[in-house]
Parts: C-alpha cells; structure tokens; sequence
C-alpha cells in the first residue's frame, strides 16, 4: 500500500533521514519506535508529506507523492492523528468533523453530519458535538481527532505519539478506539514511546536509529528477542523505568 | 515583472492626461496666517496679495484659486507646477531665485523687533546672545542664521507660535514683517523702532515662465504707479477690529462662534474623517494582499513577484517618516496633475497604514500553530482552503486588536495633511488661532474631537471584539 525507498531528510547541516526503506502492507499495524530525535516523527510526516523529502520516493498505491500535482488529493486517503490533537479551535466538534468533506465536497453538509454523529455515537461522545475543543478533555480531544481524520474514508492512518499528551486515566479511552480500529482492519503506523501499547497492539516493529531502520520484525522479534546492539540498549533503558 | 511594468506606465499614463489641461484656473498658493497680506476672513481668504493676484488673474481672463500651504512648501508648489504662483510676503533671497523666479518688487517691507514691554532690550545690538523667535524658512531665519550666530534661534512654523513663545518667556525677542507685527501687537508687547533690516517682497513663478512672470510684472507696474497697492494695504490694516479677550467666554466666542468660525472646525473634522475612513479601506485592502501574497509564497512558492514587492512596500514604508512619504506622493508622484487633495490624503495615508496593517495581519497569521496548518493539510485541504476556513477565522482575533490601535494612530497621523494643505482638524485650529491669536479654544476643542473620535473606535473595536468571543463560547 504504501513504499517507501532512499529517503532522505535533512534540516540545515543535520542529516535526519539517512535512506529509509520500507514498506507497508494492507492490515499492517506498523510501530514506529527509537530513541527521541531520531527522526521518527519526520518519517512519519513524510508520508504523508506534511514534511517534502530531499530525495527518494514515497508511493501511494502506485503513484509517486512527491512531485506529484495531485499529491492533495492522494493525501485524503492518508489520515493523520497529531500528539497535540490540532482540532480547529473555532469550531464546534461536529464542524471539525465535517468541514474537510464539505469543503471538498465529498459529502452533502446533511450527510457528513450524519455521518459524524454516527461515528460519535459508537464512542459515546454525541453529547459534546456542540461543545468546542476548549471545553472537552484531552481523551475526547483525540477521539474527535481521529474520527475526524476517519470521515475522509481513509486508507490508513498515521499516528504521532496520540497518547502522550495524555492525562494516564485517558489514555485507555483512545487506545480503545484504536484497537476498534484495527479489529475493522485498518492500516495504521504508530510512533509511540508506550512499549507496552507497542508489544500489544503492533503486527510489525521498526526500531529507528542514526537515520536508518536499524531493526525491523514482529513485536515479539523485536522486543523478545532484539539483536541490534542500539536496540537492545534502547529497551534495556525504557525497561528500566 | 515587465508586463506589471507597462501595465503601470500605461495606466499611469492615461490618468496623466487624463487630468491635465483644463485650466481657465490661475492658482496662486500662499500661507494664510499672514495679515494684512494673506489671512482667513469669514472663511475665505484675503489681503493684499489676494487683492494684487485677483487683478493679475482679471488681466489674463482667468478665475483665481487662492491655495493656502505651510510656508516652507510655497517654493515647492510653484516649482513643481502644482500652483502657478506663490504670493506670500516673500522675500528676495538668492537661494529662492536659483529655485524660481521672482517678479519685481510690490511690497516693501521692514523686519520689526518685538519684546516684551518691560524688557531691558532696546536697540538691533542688545538681540546678540538672546534667544529670538522667527517664523520658519523666512527672511529674518535666514538673516539672523548668518548675520548672527550668537543668536539662539527658534524656528516655528507660524509667527502666531513666535509671539506666543515671546509672551510666555520662552524667548526674548521675535523678529517679523512690521505690518502683521502691528496687527496683532497687544499691550503687553512693543515694537522697537529700529528695524533689523528692510527687504522687498515679490510674487514667484515657475523658472522660465517668462509670460506669467510679464503678466504679473506689468500689473504690479500699474498698481504702484497708481498707488493702489498703497490703498489696498491701508484697506487691509487693523479691519478686523481688536477682539475683546477678558473673559474665557469672550474668548471662547471669539474663537469658534464669532464669523462663524466652527466652520473651520466641521470642515477639519469632516476632512479628517473622510482621509481616515478613505484611508482605512485601502490599508486593509493593500495590507491583506501584501500579508497573504508574502504567506501564499513563503508556503507555496507561487506569487514570487507580488511576495517581493509586498516585501520592499512594507519596508519602504515601515522605513521613512510618514511625513515625507506624504510629501513625496503630493510633489513628486503627482507633481503636474489636478488631482483633489482630500483624495491625496487618502491615497498617502493608504498606503502608509496598508504597510502596518500588512504587518499585523502577518503577525496574527503567524500566530496560529503550525499543527492547525497539518491538521488541515493532512484532511486533503488546499492551502487556500486551510488559509481562509482555518486559519484567518482565529487568526481575526488576534489581529482585530492590534487593528483598532493602527486605525486610531491612522486618525491622529492625518493631522500632518496639513504639511500639503489639507485642512483637517489640526489646519483648522490653526486657522482659527491665526485670525484670534488665541491658541487656547481652537487647540482644546480639536483635542476633545480627536479624543472623542478615538475613544468610538476603541469602543467599536471592543464590541466586535467581545462578539467575537461570544460567538466561541
Ligand atoms: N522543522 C525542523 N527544522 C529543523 N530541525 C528539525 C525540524 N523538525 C525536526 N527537526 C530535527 O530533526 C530531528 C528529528 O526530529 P523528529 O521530530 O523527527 O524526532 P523524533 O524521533 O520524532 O523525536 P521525539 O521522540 O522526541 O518526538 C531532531 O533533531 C529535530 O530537532
Ligand atoms: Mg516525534
């Protein structure tokens, strides 16, 4: 579904992105994990290409994103679900829902509320579509995040960090959400700090270091039995905790 | 960034002809604060000047337009064409001649001294090492500058300002043209009887215009052969019987009731409201278009020529004194056309506030999170999109602030228009205080305007503001 090869990324003199190569299947639940500043948000932003890579490719179903003329079309089946939420602050939670297929005129005003308020419902959060984002908690805040970005009918979904801005009782609400998710069969890769999360909810690890994959397997390759030397200290340290 | 080029020069072009050559008009431009040459009489202006220019433009079948300027811009109207010619009580210096040419002498003139009555200053000699007021860009500045240096000396823009400096001991000695001396001498001042020095007056035109330069000279020959210059300037001396000032609310009448003087006031005011409002409308106008063309580049790319000219606009503007560019835009930009002043105003005041607003909208674009930026970006939405349905919706409430400051600065600023002519609030006061010699009501009373002015907005700026937040919550 989507291939990525040679990618390379860097900021001013630092080299972030050192040729990445890797590929996600359909029904992947990918776990993206490393030391912080490794590069890993990067990657993921270059998938979608919030972040425009220096060179290398990034296909989409067969098409090339960068240098693409129709990259913003392509990039609706790709969603994205941020560690700070980015709802828009000045809608309520049912226009931050709708806005995007109504403005792309994916969808009738009627039928993406509809639509929304569905979504909402199976989560138990109709009550707050009215509230804005300053009013509803942070659990909330994700859960609209992400049931936004699911209006789009998207292919698979990046996630960064979703949980760690969290409060802890909260966190279980929108890892619940995501666990639903992938029991309906969506493609999604995850950065996350929470190796627990990890080793559960993750079909296949790319343990990220120097700008390179260092490391990649199921989780229980990576995390039962890793072989990278970097890796094996990177666990030993969160473990530690 | 040629075709923008031609577009302009076209453009340019055809409103310059557009707006020439319809004379039947003669135009002189003086300074209206000068009696009895030149000053405000029941809102029109007159004097001996305007008495000696109504017969020249007679002579030439022509209808007269009598325009009143800062003294220091009369070389320069006549210069650049905006005025045919200047008639001010000026006086023959080389420096003016090498700027315009001057007609021969109707007017002679003795530079008087005034002081203080009781003052221990009584002869030319005692004014060395005092302090000595003049009215700016005129022949006693100019003598005094060189013929004594040991003078300090206190240029106002108007005499009025001079002799007030004078009564309130800021200075010794004032140093002006007798007959205006005269007209407003009060008892607590006195002319000594020497004067400082004795100069002609003559009218000035443009360099090379030999046919005007004729025209006036035979009249003026005429005239004094006649002896009617002589007349005019009796019929001109001490017409304006002494206004009772003892009480404040003799003064009062004096300066806003009398003559119907408040007409000078709602002109200024409906003059400062139309360059203000005027003004508003093109600032935000140019400022969004300069803010988002920078925007639309610094995240797209596209717009490259718009983004940089955006750029240098904001910087230009943002880097020299308003006052200049105003002037700049009067005398050189529209040297030769006939363009309305209020529209000038306008136009200057635009564009100079166009380059703060530009400034702020960026400010409150940039105020928004980047993450409000990807969230949209990563739904499939266009840049366009995203600026407009995410981005400038919250971005309006940081901007509307610092908005309301720039439009009550904008209606302050509008009091420089006077540098160009414009009679907005602060001309008027002006006027009004060179007809009563009294700065005190006309000063107070445009004070409590502007105030009043500025304190509507800011209230009209909190009530949107306060919508604003009621509308989120
Ligand atoms: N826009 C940017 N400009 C300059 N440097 C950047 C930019 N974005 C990221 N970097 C740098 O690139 C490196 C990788 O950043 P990135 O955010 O991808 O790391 P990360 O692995 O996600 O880290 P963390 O676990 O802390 O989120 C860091 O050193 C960071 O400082
Ligand atoms: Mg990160």
């Amino acid at each position: 579904m989507l291939e990525i090869k040679k990618l390379k990324k860097k900021f001013g003199s630092k080299q972030v992105l050192k040729g990445i190569n890797m590929t996600v299947e359909k029904g992947d639940i990918i776990g993206l994990i490393g030391p912080s500043g490794c590069g890993k948000s990067t990657l993921l932003r270059c998938m979608n290409l919030l972040e425009k890579p220096d060179s290398g490719e990034v296909i989409f179903e067969g098409d090339n994103l960068i240098d693409n003329k129709n990259f913003e079309t392509l990039r609706r089946k790709i969603g994205m679900v941020f560690q700070q939420f980015n709802l828009f602050e000045h809608m309520t939670v049912l226009d931050n829902i709708t806005y995007a297929p109504v403005k792309l005129k994916l969808m009738k005003k009627q039928e993406a509320e509809k639509e929304a308020k569905k979504l909402l419902k199976e989560i138990d959060l109709e009550g707050i579509m009215n509230q804005y984002p300053s009013q509803i908690s942070g659990g909330q805040k994700q859960r609209v995040a992400i049931i936004r970005s699911l209006m789009m009918k998207p292919e698979m979904i990046l996630f960064d960090e979703p949980t760690s801005a969290l409060d802890p009782e909260m966190i279980g609400e929108v890892t619940n959400l995501m666990r639903k998710l992938a029991r309906d069969g969506m493609t999604m890769v995850v950065v996350s700090h929470e190796m627990s999360f990890v080793k559960s909810f993750c079909t296949k690890v790319l343990f990220m270091s120097d700008g390179i994959i260092k490391e990649e397997g199921t989780s229980k390759e990576i995390f039962e039995n890793p072989k990278d030397d970097k890796l094996k200290s990177f666990l030993s340290k969160i473990n530690s905790y | 960034m040629k075709k923008y080029v031609i577009f302009l020069i076209v453009t340019l072009c055809i409103f310059l002809t557009g707006c020439e050559e319809k004379k039947e008009e003669i135009v002189m431009v003086t300074e209206a604060g000068f009696a009895p040459y030149e000053y405000y009489s029941g809102g029109e202006i007159v004097g001996v000047d305007v008495d000696i220019a109504k017969r020249i433009a007679e002579k030439l079948g022509k209808k007269l337009v009598v325009k009143d300027v800062a003294f220091d811009s009369i070389i320069s109207e006549v210069k650049t064409g905006k005025s045919d010619f200047g008639a001010a009580g000026i006086s023959y210096t080389e420096e003016r001649a090498k700027e315009v040419d001057f007609t021969i002498n109707y007017a002679e003139s003795k530079q008087v001294i005034l002081v203080r009555k009781n003052s221990t200053i009584k002869t030319v000699d005692d004014i060395k090492n005092k302090r000595v007021a003049v009215q700016l860009g005129t022949v006693a500045d100019t003598y005094l500058s060189e013929e004594y240096p040991s003078v300090s000396l206190v240029r106002e823009k108007k005499f009025l300002a001079a002799i007030q400096d004078l009564k309130d001991r800021k200075v010794d000695v004032v140093v002006m043209d007798e007959l205006p001396a005269k007209e407003l001498l009060t008892d607590d001042l006195i002319i000594l009887e020497n004067p400082l020095l004795i100069d002609e007056y003559g009218m000035v035109v443009r360099k090379g215009n030999q046919e005007l330069l004729t025209a006036i000279n035979d009249a003026i020959k005429e005239m004094k052969a006649s002896g009617e210059i002589e007349k005019m300037i009796l019929s001109h001396m001490g017409v304006e019987e002494k206004e009772k000032n003892e009480t404040i609310w003799d003064r009062f009448y004096n300066s806003v009731i009398k003559d119907q003087r408040y007409e000078f006031i709602l002109e200024g005011l409906r003059n400062t409201l139309l360059i203000a409002l005027g003004a508003v409308m093109i600032g935000i106008f140019l400022g969004t278009v300069a803010a988002i063309s920078r925007n639309i580049y610094e995240n797209t790319g596209h717009l490259r020529i718009l983004h940089w000219i955006s750029k240098s606009y904001v910087s230009i503007i943002r880097g020299t004194p308003s006052t200049l560019q105003l002037m700049i835009i009067y005398y050189v930009i529209f040297k030769q056309t006939d363009i309305h002043i209020i529209l000038v105003g306008i136009l200057a005041f635009g564009l100079n506030s166009g380059a703060y607003v530009a400034e702020i909208i960026r400010a409150g674009i940039n105020s928004i999170p980047k993450g409000q930026w990807e969230a949209g970006y990563s739904l499939g939405l266009s840049y366009g999109k995203v600026m407009r349905g995410i981005i400038l919706p919250q971005a309006v409430k940081n901007i509307l602030p610092a908005l309301g400051n720039e439009f009550i600065t904008l209606v302050k600023e509008t009091s420089i228009g006077a540098y160009i002519g414009i009679v907005e609030l602060t001309k008027a006061s002006d006027i009004i205080a060179s007809r009563t010699y009294d700065y005190f009501f006309p000063l107070i009373l445009i004070a409590i305007i502007y105030f009043v002015i500025t304190l509507c907005l800011s209230k009209l700026i909190g009530l949107m503001e306060k919508r604003l937040n009621n509308a989120r919550n």
